[in-house]
């Protein structure tokens, strides 16, 4: 039997993504709470999740205020420049999921500042990310369109796009399957001890190969967006 | 409590297709079966009797379903319920307080709860020894102490099963195939043979096993093989309950036909004269425990009975016996339900309580089947005299624990007072029955419609004495249990005489015959009635012993002839007479007695309340039901830290008592109780909780305002917090308001226990404005309140409303809570929870040089420049510690709820919000620091004073402040100064190494969590773990359950979500103490400038900090390994993980380890 394969998969954005929410009761505290187990290809995954939720304001940047205080203001912007406390977990992960709510267009704009905090931590432009169009179930709520995640998608050298409802279960196992297969991808090129450049190159074009192909898949028909 | 709950219940594995049953259908919900039964509400005889527990680790009892039961869909998505059907047969397994019976069908081996009001007990004699071998076989099979293979048991086993077939032909005298009866009734051939064929099979079976046993045979051959063993088994017992129906049906019922027509001869049937000998009698013996179990199980399911047995007349072609049968079930039950209590000691008034409210019941048990049907008047006057007799023993235990009262609060007078009046009434009924006997003969009966008032007024004391007993038993669970000493013997008989009584009754069996010719003392007997004394004035106290009859010379087999009423003495006295009546006077008894019997089906008891209140405190021996003990045990011990500041007033208490008892003796005194004691509990709302082991799942709102005012027992003191830490994110105040003054006014409609639940509903009133008054959004409710203390609470409870209303007057002109919180007491050390400090220990001296005072001074003057490393390293610790401490202590719980700090704007919650803002100031204070610095050298230096600094945090338990250092160290910012983390020494780093790991994200924060479990404050938790659960237990867990009801699904609050929600926040607050720390104000004004400072760049400080790092040391050639960090990302572990190895062990050990295995 393979040995089994450990990865930590941080999850970022402004929707909570929560897992095991079918469970009847769901408790945060216990350690296994995080922990989730896949198979990708063939191969079981055992996947420990980051998440930050709830700490947003953590080391992130705020008005001066002089009171010693934190004022509450209700212009304050929420776009994180990059919260030190985020990186704990960004340099613990290696694969990330980057979540909006398809009701939220700033949502989806916080995405890319996250974006260059990852890469600028990892120091790779190729780090394994998919695109979570989250709350898929409240279509009726949409402010995000399609186009505009496949735009951003594109823009991020064909990061993959999948919309969820984390809600309903759906399409939240092909989310992690999807980032698991990147970094298992990246694990064997790192292996094969190929100079950097190279490695970027090559993995670059077998992900556009591959993206191509689910970008297909994805227009076809609505398999993989729910 | 899962593990042995398993091995007990393991069900049946049978496999798919081998079999014809289907219980492989059931099968795939085994997991299932730990969860708790069902909340249907069992309909309660009276509203005690059910809650006497002894937990008991196996109890085999076996029910046959009356009704049809097929629940369409499961009651609710954890739990597997048994359908059913007529005349199915249960192995119970045990019987859930709330009524529902986890139990085995017989038919298919599948395994579920089952409503127990559905079925009747099934212990028809000649099955007995059938059915005990069947439970002896499970248990062997299933009882989990493991399946010997070659255990030479295995063949008695079966044995037990075959003597156990062969007693039931014997029995019914079809032991051979020639029997008479066999061959003239092919019915009964039929089924003789299949039974006869099924049982060779089992054989053959168990000959297979032996051999594969003593041979090797996987686990998995071995365990079919048991499970066809137990099927087969379960078969042969089905059978053999078929092959009786049958028989009852074509042989019994003519033969009862014959002897009533040859009256008086006396030629009791084979069934009456097996009930009669030997059977009854060894298995009353060996199984006196269980079936003290079973015998309030059997009183409960009395009135039940008379119901189903009307029904069974409707139809009397399907099972024409069972009326006769269960009457030998209960009686036998009532006759042997004495002796378990000699277990324990017989002078606890619980004790006594228990074995002298049984003994009531069983006599009064009697005397309702008796005098269902036309009784001769000398019967009348002993089973008066014995009910009189018992009942006496029980008021004498109650009126000592009136005694023992320590509130006086006449809840237990009431009752006992209402018992003395039901009992003259039963007296009464019974002069007005008696006809003064003309002749010497006894043949005089009197008429059903007597009957009717006689049986009336015994159920009206069976109600009262139930509800005697629950009052008591409170009593007993607030003033601990008692010894009573040396009962004063004229005042009644110690409830042993009438257990010990019922323990011999054997002569009078076999000797006494139909029409009681035989009996020496009825000439006795036969004197008019005596005149029964019976305190006519409720506020009597006990009246002297009666004299004549209930002196203490009757001898003691009138006692028993007439007040134990065995099966055997029913059934052989009066053989031709009870089978008569129990076939003909059936209807008649059901249709007097719909009310009695409805009532306990309408009223919905509640499982839990009750029961839990009896739990503890009073050792019972009554044990009616066996209980899951290990569900119970859970919410007993949540129930035993009661007490909440909430619930027990500490100033109001003693001016409410007296109102409290006015209240009472007001509703005793009222006439038309009589009408609502009956109806004692009917407004509950309790159908509407959900409970999962023992917890409170969710419910409707006046459901959880119920159980938060339970009359019962006092609530769980986090049950209460909980509430009114969350009740506004699923009730406005004025909903919540509403709620309870609703609850006050319908517990009206209960006298005896309204006063308790007023008195709670007072006191969460009072706990809410003292303590838990939010003044942005409770204010809507304060009108209400004050108009509810000064209207009903002050008609009611007058002291109470006066009080409520001065509170609200007080919470409308005072800002914050009347009376302090507990938890986020500053300024105080709690000794309570903190680790203990002398009050007078000196607080530990700042280590603060001249140097460094000098430096301050000259620094506040404008004067010269400072930095880090002018101070010590625990100092700067110290006075971090200092800060965040105290805006820690400052959060308020509600600062927490429903991720009020994420809110975008007008959040509440400050204080959590500067904790962050401190957090991230501090961050962004070390990175400026150390990145202000132009040569490596010096960088290097202020980051060894960092990795002390967070060092000495750890040292204080301030893990906030550590947390916010080694986030900066690690930032990437930090990290990637290649030339700086060069000349840092590697001891530093060890250090930061270490330190990194207590921080470390993985595995949820394990370490972390671990290191904070045990911790005694003063500890400055890191506030974000705290943070990150909220936010998921709000977003992972719905806010409403799906409750079903029999109107469909009910959407209820999922309390359960916010007691989780509630757990975390009170783990917050354990920690809300402060530091016994010294401040140094100049230190702490020159750090507060540092951190505005900082904070002054805004949101460009980031930026500015990168760039800053870049110009320092610019980037080098991507290629180059960047091996000098020790922190650098793991995602690139396989490159260099040996360079890392040492380093990561401590932060992925198991990541560390793949690589080792891997590579």
């Amino acid at each position: 039997m393979r040995p089994q394969r450990e990865y930590h998969i941080v999850v970022l954005g402004a929707a909570q993504f929560v897992q095991n929410v079918w469970i009847e009761s769901y408790d945060p505290t216990i350690e296994d709470s995080y922990r989730k187990q896949i198979e990708v290809d063939g191969r079981q995954c055992i996947l420990e999740i980051l998440d930050t939720a709830g700490t947003e304001q953590f080391s992130s940047p705020h008005p001066p205020s002089y009171t010693g205080r934190f004022q509450p203001l209700s212009s304050r912007p929420h776009a994180d420049v990059g919260s030190l406390f985020r990186e704990l977990y960004m340099k613990q992960g290696q694969g990330f999921l980057l979540v909006f709510s398809i009701t939220s267009m700033s949502s989806l704009n916080e995405l890319s500042e996250l974006r260059e905090q990852i890469i600028r931590i990892k120091e790779d432009e190729k780090v394994p990310i998919v695109i979570v169009g989250n709350k898929s179930d409240l279509e009726e709520d949409r402010a995000v369109q399609r186009a505009r995640a496949f735009a951003l998608s594109q823009s991020w050298g064909n990061a993959p796009y999948y919309e969820t409802s984390a809600r309903r279960r759906a399409n939240v196992n092909e989310v992690f399957i999807d980032l698991c297969r990147q970094i298992i991808r990246k694990d064997l090129q790192g292996n094969s001890k190929s100079s950097d450049s190279d490695r970027k190159r090559e993995g670059g074009k077998r992900q556009d190969r591959r993206k191509d192909k689910k970008r297909q898949n994805r227009r076809k028909g609505p398999c993989v967006i729910l | 409590m899962q593990e042995p709950m398993k091995r007990h219940i393991a069900p049946l594995k049978i496999e798919k297709g081998n079999l014809n049953f289907h219980a492989d259908l059931y099968y795939p919900f085994q997991h299932h079966l730990e969860m708790s039964p069902p909340l249907t509400p069992y309909g309660i005889k009276d509203d005690s009797m059910e809650h006497t527990e002894t937990p008991r680790a196996v109890f085999h009892n076996y029910l046959r379903a009356f009704y049809p039961y097929h629940p369409s869909g499961n009651v609710s998505p954890s739990t597997v319920t048994l359908p059913l059907d007529q005349g199915d047969i249960v192995l119970v397994h045990s019987v859930h307080t709330n009524g529902w019976a986890d139990g085995t069908l017989l038919d298919t081996g599948a395994r579920g709860w089952l409503p127990t009001n559905y079925c009747e007990a099934y212990d028809q004699q000649p099955m007995r020894p059938l059915l005990k071998a069947l439970t002896d076989f499970w248990d062997i099979i299933r009882g989990g102490c493991g399946f010997p293979l070659n255990d030479a048991g295995n063949q008695d086993l079966v044995r037990g099963l075959i003597a156990g077939v062969r007693y039931l032909l014997q029995k019914s005298e079809c032991l051979t195939r020639d029997c008479t009866l066999v061959t003239s009734h092919d019915g009964l051939r039929r089924n003789r043979k299949a039974l006869l064929a099924d049982l060779s099979s089992l054989v053959r079976t168990t000959k297979r096993f032996q051999e594969v046993g003593s041979s090797s045979a996987t686990q998995e051959e071995i365990d079919y093989m048991v499970d066809e063993m137990l099927l087969k088994a379960f078969r042969i017992v089905t059978r053999g309950v078929h092959f009786l129906d049958v028989w009852n049906e074509e042989v019994g019922l003519s033969r009862t036909i014959a002897e009533l027509e040859q009256q008086p001869a006396h030629h009791p049937g084979p069934l009456a004269s097996a009930a009669e000998t030997g059977p009854i009698s060894e298995a009353a013996a060996s199984e006196a425990d269980t079936e003290r179990n079973e015998s309030r199980l059997m009183n409960a399911s009395r009135l039940d009975m008379s119901r189903a047995s009307a029904r069974v007349d409707d139809s009397p072609q399907t099972r024409p016996m069972s009326v006769t049968t269960k009457r030998i079930s209960i009686s036998h039950r009532v006759s042997t339900s004495g002796p378990a209590a000699a277990v324990r000691n017989p002078n606890l008034a619980s004790e006594r309580l228990n074995s002298a409210y049984d003994a009531f019941l069983g006599v009064l048990g009697s005397f309702i089947g008796l005098h269902l049907q036309s009784r001769s008047s000398t019967e009348l006057v002993v089973t008066t005299e014995q009910a009189v007799r018992s009942c006496r023993a029980l008021l004498t235990v109650v009126e000592a624990t009136c005694e023992h009262d320590p509130q006086g609060s006449g809840l237990l007078e009431g009752a006992r007072d209402t018992m003395y009046e039901r009992l003259s009434e039963l007296v009464y009924a019974a002069r007005e029955a008696f006809r003064p006997a003309h002749s010497p003969d006894d043949e005089l009966v009197f008429l059903p419609d007597e009957g009717k008032r006689l049986v009336d007024a015994a159920t009206d004391c069976v109600r009262a004495a139930g509800s005697c007993l629950a009052k008591a038993r409170l009593m007993l669970e607030e003033c601990g249990d008692f010894e009573l000493d040396a009962m004063p013997q004229e005042l009644a008989p110690a409830p042993s005489a009438v257990t010990d009584v019922n323990k011999t009754p054997q002569p009078q069996r076999t000797s006494s015959l139909p029409g009681n010719q035989n009996r020496p003392q009825e000439a006795s007997l036969r004197l008019p009635p005596p005149p029964l004394q019976i305190p006519n004035s409720i506020n009597k106290r006990y009246s002297p012993p009666t004299p004549g009859l209930t002196d203490d010379t009757t001898p003691s087999s009138f006692q028993s002839r007439a007040g134990a009423s065995t099966p055997a003495t029913d059934m052989s006295s009066f053989p031709s007479t009870n089978l008569l009546s129990s076939s003909l006077d059936k209807l008649s008894f059901s249709s007097h007695h719909t009310q009695p019997i409805e009532i306990p089906h309408r009223n919905s008891q509640p499982k839990s309340d009750v029961s839990e209140s009896f739990g503890r405190g009073v050792t019972s021996n009554g044990s009616s039901f066996t209980f899951n003990s290990r569900l119970r045990d859970s919410e007993m011990s949540g129930v035993s830290q009661t007490s909440t500041r909430a619930t027990s007033p500490d100033i109001g208490n003693h001016y409410q008592v007296p109102s409290l008892k006015g209240s009472i003796s007001h509703s005793t005194l009222a006439e038309e109780n009589e009408e609502t004691e009956a109806n004692i509990l009917e407004k509950t709302y309790a159908h509407e909780l959900i409970f999962k082991e023992g917890q409170v799942m969710g419910g409707s709102l006046r459901a959880l305002v119920e159980k938060l005012t339970a009359h019962q027992s006092t609530p769980d003191a986090m049950f209460v917090s909980t509430f009114y830490l969350t009740f506004r994110l699923f009730a406005t105040p004025l909903e919540f308001a509403d709620t309870l003054v609703d609850r006050f006014n319908y517990i009206g409609d209960t006298p005896h226990t309204a006063g308790p639940v007023r008195l709670r509903v007072y006191n969460v009133f009072k706990g809410w404005l003292e303590s838990h008054w939010r003044h942005d959004c409770d204010n809507s409710a304060l009108e209400f309140i004050v108009g509810f203390a000064n209207g009903t609470l002050m008609g009611t409870l007058p002291s109470a409303g006066k009080r409520l209303a001065e509170l609200a007057e007080k919470v409308s002109k005072v800002h914050g809570p009347v009376v302090p919180r507990l938890v986020s007491s500053m300024g105080k050390t709690n000794t309570a929870t903190a680790q203990y400090v002398h009050p007078d220990t000196p607080l530990p001296p700042p280590i603060l040089g001249k140097k460094e005072t000098n430096l301050l001074k000259q620094w506040k003057n404008g004067e010269g420049t400072i930095s880090i490393l002018d101070f010590d390293p625990m100092e700067l610790a110290r006075q971090f510690t200092i800060k965040e401490s105290r805006i820690f202590c400052a959060i308020l719980p509600e600062e927490l709820l429903a991720t009020e700090w994420m809110k975008k704007s007008g959040s509440l919650a400050v204080n959590v919000r500067a904790m962050a803002t401190l957090s991230t100031d501090l961050t962004h204070l070390v990175a400026d620091s150390i990145l202000q610095l132009e040569e490596p050298k010096k960088r290097a230096a202020i980051i060894k004073h960092w990795v002390k600094i967070a060092n000495k945090c750890l040292e204080l338990s301030n893990y906030d402040s550590l947390m916010a250092i080694i986030c900066s160290l690690n930032s990437s910012m930090i990290s990637r100064l290649k030339r700086t983390w060069e000349v840092v020494s590697q001891k530093t780093k060890t250090t930061l190494e270490f330190l990194r790991g207590i921080v470390d994200v993985s595995r949820n924060y394990a370490v972390l969590r671990q290191r904070l479990q045990n911790r005694v404050p003063p500890c400055l938790p890191f506030v974000g773990t705290y943070l990150t659960d909220l936010t998921f237990v709000d977003h992972g867990n719905q806010a409403l359950r799906n409750l079903p009801t029999d109107e469909g699904e009910m959407a209820v609050i999922n309390f359960d979500k916010h007691m989780k929600t509630a757990k975390i926040i009170s783990e917050l607050q354990r920690f809300q103490i402060p530091y016994r720390l010294t401040e140094v104000p100049e230190l702490q004004a020159w750090m507060q400038n540092e951190l505005v400072r900082v904070r002054s760049s805004g949101e460009k400080s980031l930026q500015t900090f990168y760039r800053r790092s870049l110009v320092l040391e610019p980037r080098e050639a991507p290629q180059q390994p960047r091996n000098m960090q020790p922190e650098s990302s793991s995602s690139s572990i396989l490159e260099n993980a040996k360079d890392k190895f040492d380093f990561l062990s401590w932060t992925h050990p198991s990541k560390a380890k793949s690589v080792a295995t891997n590579g």
